[in-house]
């Protein structure tokens, strides 16, 4: 599978061959941490007045190169299609095996990245538990009342939130049942045969 | 086999699998871990660097100290929860494959010592909604209104000050009665 460069990504891409070996290096490592921890204005500013080129084009190689790694690992395509498809970019060879390098070295990184960005409905965090005995009320005396009162909390985002929920033994052995029927389904052959199949 | 510690049940699989790791660690050393892990259950700080030293002797791996940490802390707030004696909980801990002479004992005495401060906290960190946090009142008493000219009741003010567990803010809920109300109220 080939991946398809813009116009405009080549031309960001364009600036590699005119800053040399090292600073190809340099780029890298500039787009990956672009990749860990977000855009460093200042690091591409440093990186400019080192290498002696403008802090633009520093900017979009970095940018271009951001995309060209998530790009190929995101369909973790071979080490023939990345060099074909750098190929159409007419860089030199060294250049070339030094892209691929670069990207043989950090896709499993860049993919767990990349996992990481999928969006989340909220899950389980910790589940508190409480049970009660309701032994009278201003309109009844002497009763006998359990209740079992859980509060649920539950992580999005790195959001903390909790559902406060109550209710009676009787029904929460129903949904213990309920759930232990669902959890049941995973054994059936159904399940079995496309959990056979996926692996 | 069912356990008093575990709360009449099968003992979990990883805490039969890291008593073994327990054992590898000497006495003297469990018996201080111990504290720090007693420190974090009681709600104060834990201080990792100091248990990372005392398991360095025993050549342990980050992943293995942890589960350290993990065990000691589920064995003793296990046993706080079900109200284990430290003697049953040491012959517990022996049939499980703790070394009697010194682990198990000197865990035990440490156990021993802070079991009912453990208990408190652990009822003090059961689930509660809210709490009353105070309650201020204020009767006052209507002269007239733009309605009646001779009003002439009193009439009370109460703010209940709820704490909410979660953010731990004081809420404050406002309630004016009139005094029948209030009379009702207090019945």
């Amino acid at each position: 599978m080939l991946l398809v460069l813009s116009a405009e990504h080549r031309a960001h891409l364009g600036c590699l061959p005119r800053a040399g070996g090292a600073a190809v290096g340099e780029l890298g490592r500039l787009a990956l941490e672009q990749l860990r921890r977000g855009a460093a204005p200042r690091a591409c500013e440093t990186a400019a007045r080192k290498l002696n080129i403008g802090v633009d084009t520093i900017q979009h190689g970095v940018e271009g190169l951001v995309y060209l790694l998530t790009e190929s690992s995101k369909l973790m395509i071979s080490e023939v299609d990345f060099q074909d498809s750098i190929h159409v970019l007419g860089f030199s060879d060294e250049l070339n095996k030094s892209l691929l390098q670069l990207y043989l070295d950090n896709r499993k990184e860049i993919r767990s990245i990349l996992g990481e960005l999928a969006p989340r409905l909220p899950s389980y965090h910790s589940l508190e538990w409480r049970l009660d005995v309701q032994l009278a009320s201003r309109s009844l005396r002497q009763q006998s009342k359990p209740a079992v009162t859980m509060k649920l909390h539950l992580n999005q985002n790195d959001d903390q939130t909790a559902q406060v929920l109550q209710t009676d033994p009787a029904t929460l052995l129903h949904l213990i049942q309920q759930l232990e029927q669902a959890l049941g389904e995973m054994k059936m052959n159904h399940c079995r045969r496309i959990v056979r199949n996926m692996k | 086999q069912r356990f008093r510690f575990c709360g009449d049940l099968d003992c979990p699989d990883w805490v039969l699998a890291e008593i073994s790791t327990l054992a590898k660690i000497s006495s003297v050393k469990l018996k201080l871990i111990c504290a720090q892990v007693l420190r974090d259950l009681l709600g104060e700080a834990i201080e990792y660097d100091k248990i990372l030293k005392l398991t360095s002797d025993a050549k342990l791996e980050s992943g293995d100290v942890k589960a350290t940490i993990a065990v000691l802390g589920f064995i003793l707030s296990s046993a706080a929860k079900h109200n284990v004696d430290s003697e049953s909980l040491s012959s517990e801990l022996q049939q499980l494959g703790l070394p009697k002479a010194e682990h198990a004992s000197g865990l035990c005495r440490s156990y021993e010592e802070k079991q009912s401060s453990l208990q408190d906290r652990l009822r003090a960190c059961s689930l509660r909604l809210s709490q009353l946090g105070s309650v201020h009142w204020r009767v006052d008493y209507t002269l007239s209104s733009s309605e009646l000219q001779e009003v002439n009741e009193p009439v009370v003010h109460l703010t209940f000050n709820v704490r909410d567990r979660e953010c731990e803010k004081m809420t404050a809920v406002p309630v004016t009665l009139s005094a029948n109300k209030f009379r009702v109220l207090l019945a």
